[in-house]
């Protein structure tokens, strides 16, 4: 009782906290627990003599105050050692590397599939005379929305559905844009593919990822077909799935083309009699495509019939999966090397 | 959509089978995921009409009733029944014994409670009809025993599954489709159903708009002594086909001619509302409870439909549930109204409440199909529920009148790449509603949205003509095939990381910090655009060394994003690589990388918080480093370099110098120099000493030792020289020697070794 009523915890805490401040080691820290937190001490010492509930709950304050600073502070010391013997384990960096190592021996590595894929199509469309562009990612509405006939209203336009920096800056939805800004760069023909990052606000499940990879191709010249879009497309599609493949046309809607299609690939399983690929219909769905609509011309200061055009876009992602048979997209972003190295 | 075909041979008689189509359908109009066959899968002919002879309990279960049936054969079936909502002469649909149900259970002959009991009779959920299990179905009086049950029930019905494209509003009504399918199939498509019936009174409705943008055409029809009750058994099974729930004549009527016509009704019960009715705007947190039970807080911007007093329904998306049709009701006012789109997906989307109708509306429907649907569903109340229609107002603001667009037919065929007749093309769009004017063509009102300009009929043309379009590669003036300077040289870093043993990962363009912040994050992880790759490296190298990988090496290539001052980011492409082993796996990594791109780099000590402060250097392009070892346990190689940069310093064609045609001189010297004296500073001033005729120059030992002596070290060099005048003596070199010894002895202390 009587070391209770001797004992200031104010000055126990004080104290305590400057000899963990001044401690210049982990070795010298150590001693400063003992004496400061062990059996012996006198915090102990007072807690072990408590008898009413006030002073206990002041002395515990005090201990796990006490606590934290020596924490704290062993972490710091441990940092500045780590840091001082990282000091004296220098090397001369401009020696070759093996002469610091030398470096391991390592098998080949390897290429994402989506590397892959991207250069398989790169190749096809330089084979055709068709440049790549990789466009900017972030990107304008103007470039990203307007130019593409998305009108005021479109969902897409939505922060619900696109990433914005703000009003009037998005993560391009599409990599579309640079098709815009090749039209303002120069006049036709334009024969160009457009390959990279696109961005929309998917919540990441198997199958969806905010993050995908498109390519998109268009041609404008000043007699370009649908006829040449069906050619062309069949072209690559071949290319890329087997010279046996047929493909077909179907109608559909996108805001920037008219008329507007969907290529799809006889399926290459089951060479169109159906499978679970082709979802037993026996035709794969590739993409969209279409004629460039009017409005685009117009939009980058052409007369409406100067020129003709066709465009299209398909997901880099989608055409792996059906390459390889990769199911859903996380292993495209788990980055396990043992999936990434059967990629050689 | 749920399109049932049997509904569509209502309006179309054409000679197609369900997948010829959906094939048709899926090429030229809208996709057909897929045809689904709904309804009984065995034996049509074991299905029938059965006239009930006698009913009554049976004898020894207090719940069955033991019946004797006529069903068209020479003698009655004796048949088990659970259901009391019948007697003695009721009509009824009766499946005989081998009959296999939709639900796949087969029939037999057998004995309950020790009754036989030959077939059964049928209740609507059964026949997949319905969900209703609470009686048999009752038919009507007048059918005869033994009439196959298909010809007077839906039994069997296939049902497409379309998908239109925002574009088409008119293909979200069966009739919509009936028309495509007449034009692609050559079939005849029938009147818009539905016939006015005999008014019966004149009492005012009370309708009007107030808000005439928001709401084209507002009718209102009154109904008196409607009785409320079930749908006959055919309307329930179309709802049922077209994936939407029954719930009461008059609100089934209204369901089914949004489907037949695509016009979006609703009914009220008229003895509940305060007054006529009128499309107004909210006012700013006025309140409704819609159908589905909430609450729901309107704003200015929401269109409502009101009565005198209060909004009894969110215009288009949901009606009110105050003054919703019930079984208590028996007056009832019908609404075939037309609402503009956009106001109406704004509040869809506001109330996250998206119904068949807002589906619909959001669109664009054609306000001249309200009259109509109007027609149709008062018909159809007028039959169902034996009502009076006793009022009828339809209040209009100018509806848009037909647009003329004119085509030229060689500007069709110029765009599609194929000769089309200019009296087909008029063929094809008269066939889908556009007639053929002196100055063009009419656009149907059902597509006055889509189809404006030239270019929309040159599509409606092609659609028709597609698998006919041949294939042909454009004709080529000029060509571009090739990559950018930076596109190759992006290629080259790739393969060099490659056969350096890396292998390429994906990482997202998503963290926690950097210059450009999303103001809408997608997680706390994910809220900015990177600044730098290799800490996106970090997490897959964790990830793959603990699932037990003992050789960890990867890079990804990609684009990082920096505030520049300017409307948008500065974006340059990177390389990033980590690699398990320490420092000189980075070195090795970066070297593969310059020598890839023809480049000498310099390295020089550098200090960056997340590398080992010992063991990071610096090159013009990037850094490298081991990565300090509070980040990531184990010991890692890090680098990553500004390809950008790394392309601007590359050398745009190959330098090369003759080679000599006589042999070297080689030597090797190593010298004692302090610890701080780096290889490359000895390396600049050896080259510098020696002149023109050093032709190779590499380091090739470093050794440390008591003999050197305390903080001192021995680097040793491998030099050749060579002329392109003659074979060089060691005499020549000897010179040349000294002085790079004296060289490095004045400028670095450094001693040769003997």
């Amino acid at each position: 009782m009587d070391t209770v009523a001797r004992v200031n915890p104010d000055d126990l805490e004080k104290e305590a906290l400057a000899a963990a401040a001044e401690a210049r080691s982990l070795a010298a820290l150590s001693e400063v627990r003992i004496r400061h937190l062990g059996r012996n001490s006198a915090l102990k010492l007072a807690l072990r003599g408590v008898r009413d509930r006030e002073t206990g709950m002041t002395l515990n304050a005090v201990r796990e105050t006490v606590e934290a600073a020596l924490a704290a502070r062993e972490e710091e010391l441990a940092r500045a050692e780590l840091e001082e013997r990282l000091a004296t384990e220098r090397v001369d960096v401009t020696l070759p590397a093996e002469l610091l190592g030398p470096p391991r021996l390592r098998a080949r590595g390897s290429l994402h599939p989506s590397t892959l894929v991207r250069r398989d199509v790169e190749d096809i469309f330089l084979g055709l005379g068709y440049e790549i562009v990789d466009g900017r990612e972030v990107e304008t509405t103007r470039y990203n929305f307007d130019a593409l006939g998305f009108p005021d209203w479109h969902p897409a336009r939505s922060p619900r559905a696109s990433l914005f920096l703000n009003d009037k800056t998005v993560l391009r939805t599409e990599t579309s844009p640079a098709q815009i800004h090749k039209m303002e760069e120069r006049r036709p023909p334009i024969y160009m593919v457009s390959i990279g990052r696109v961005y929309r606000r998917d919540t990441i499940d198997a199958t969806h990822f905010p993050i995908f990879h498109q390519f998109e191709g268009l041609a404008i010249d000043t007699d370009i077909t649908l006829a040449d879009l069906k050619g062309t497309l069949r072209h690559v599609m071949r290319q890329l799935y087997g010279d046996e493949r047929e493909v077909r046309f179907r109608t559909h809607y996108f805001p920037f083309t008219e008329p507007s299609m969907e290529p799809d690939v006889s399926c290459f399983n089951c060479g169109g009699a159906g499978c679970h690929i082709c979802k037993h219909s026996g035709w794969i769905e590739m993409g969209g495509s279409g004629m460039v609509d009017p409005y685009l011309y117009e939009f980058v200061g052409w007369g409406p019939e100067e020129y003709t055009g066709f465009a299209f876009g398909m997901g880099i992602e989608r055409t792996a999966q059906l390459r390889y048979g990769i199911a859903g997209l996380r292993p495209f972003w788990e980055n396990d090397l043992r999936f990434l190295r059967q990629f050689r | 959509m749920r399109v049932p075909l049997s509904w569509l041979r209502e309006y179309v008689r054409v000679d197609a089978d369900a997948q010829e189509i959906a094939d048709a359908l899926s090429i030229s109009t809208a996709e057909v995921h897929g045809v689904q066959r709904v309804g009984v899968d065995g034996e049509l002919r074991l299905f029938r009409v059965g006239h009930v002879l006698e009913a009554a309990k049976h004898p020894d279960a207090d719940r069955l009733q033991l019946t004797s049936v006529d069903v068209g054969e020479d003698r009655p079936y004796s048949i088990v029944c659970g259901a009391w909502n019948f007697g003695a002469g009721a009509k009824v649909a009766v499946a005989l014994p081998g009959a296999t149900l939709p639900n796949g259970l087969t029939l037999e002959r057998r004995k309950l409670r020790g009754q036989v009991s030959e077939g059964m009779i049928l209740a609507e959920d059964e026949l997949d009809l319905g969900v209703d299990h609470s009686g048999i179905i009752v038919l009507d009086d007048g059918l005869e025993a033994g009439t196959p049950l298909a010809d007077v029930l839906p039994l069997v019905d296939e049902v497409l599954d379309l998908d239109p494209t925002g574009n088409r509003p008119d293909l979200f009504a069966v009739y919509g489709v009936a028309r495509e399918v007449a034009a692609l199939l050559g079939g005849e498509l029938l009147p818009l159903p539905g016939k006015e019936p005999q008014r019966d009174g004149d009492e005012p409705v009370g309708i009007g708009i107030e808000d005439p943008e928001g709401c084209l055409r507002f009718i209102g029809r009154a109904f008196r002594e409607a009785s409320i009750g079930e749908s006959p058994p055919w309307l329930k099974a179309r709802l049922r086909h077209s994936g939407v729930r029954a719930i009461s004549n008059v609100v089934d009527v209204t369901n089914y001619v949004m489907l037949a016509l695509g016009s979006p009704l609703h009914a009220y019960d008229l003895d509940l509302l305060r007054g006529g009715l009128v499309a107004r705007r909210a006012r700013e947190g006025e309140k409704v409870r819609t159908l589905d039970g909430v609450e729901r807080t309107l704003s200015a911007e929401d269109l409502v439909i009101a009565d005198g007093e209060r909004a009894v329904g969110l215009a288009g998306i949901m009606g009110g549930e105050e003054t919703e049709v019930s079984s208590s009701t028996t007056n009832v006012l019908l609404e075939a109204a037309n609402f503009e789109p956009i106001g109406i997906l704004r509040s869809s989307e506001r109330h996250a409440l998206r119904t068949e109708g807002s589906n619909r509306w959001e669109k664009g429907v054609d306000p001249h199909v309200a009259g109509p649907a109007a027609t149709y569903a008062t018909q159809l109340i007028v039959e169902l529920t034996g009502a009076r229609w006793t009022g009828a107002e339809d209040v209009q603001g100018e509806l848009p009148q037909p647009t003329v667009v004119t085509l030229r037919p060689e500007r069709t065929n110029a765009l599609i790449g194929l000769a089309v007749a200019e009296e087909e093309q008029a063929e094809i769009l008269a066939r889908i509603g556009f007639e053929r004017l002196k100055k063009g063509f009419r656009v149907p009102t059902w597509r006055a949205r889509d189809v404006t300009r030239e270019v929309d009929l040159i599509e409606e043309v092609a659609r028709f003509k597609l698998p006919e379009i041949p294939f042909t590669l454009p004709r080529r003036e000029a060509m571009f095939g090739r990559l950018t300077r930076e596109q190759r040289l992006r290629r080259r870093v790739e393969d060099a990381l490659v056969g350096a043993g890396y292998s390429e990962v994906y990482t997202p363009t998503f963290v926690a910090e950097g210059d450009l912040r999303l103001p809408e994050p997608l997680s706390a992880e994910a809220a900015a655009l990177r600044v730098v790759l290799y800490d996106s490296l970090l997490e897959p190298a964790r990830r793959n060394a603990d699932a037990g990988a003992d050789d960890v090496a990867l890079f990804e290539v990609a684009r990082v994003y920096r505030d520049a001052g300017g409307d948008l980011p500065e974006e340059r492409w990177h390389v990033a690589g980590i690699a398990d082993g320490g420092f000189a796996e980075a070195k090795w990594a970066v070297e593969q990388v310059y020598s890839a791109l023809g480049v000498e780099p310099g390295y020089e000590r550098a200090s960056q918080p997340f590398l080992h402060p010992g063991k990071a250097a610096r090159t013009g392009e990037g850094w490298l480093g081991e990565l300090h070892p509070a980040l990531l346990d184990g010991v890692w190689g890090v680098f990553e370099l500004d390809l950008d940069a790394l392309a601007r310093t590359a050398p745009q064609v190959v330098g090369f110098a003759p080679v000599s045609p006589y042999p070297y001189v080689r030597q090797d010297l190593a010298f004692v120099v302090d610890e701080e004296t780096t290889a490359a500073d000895l390396l600049a001033a050896i080259r510098e000493a020696a002149g023109e005729l050093l032709r190779e120059l590499e380091v090739f030992d470093e050794y440390r030792g008591e003999q050197i002596g305390e903080g001192k070290r021995s680097l040793a060099f491998r030099l050749a020289f060579g002329s392109l005048e003659g074979t060089l003596t060691d005499e020549d070199v000897a010179p040349i020697r000294a002085s790079i010894v004296d060289a490095l002895a004045s400028r670095f202390d450094a001693v040769l070794r003997g």
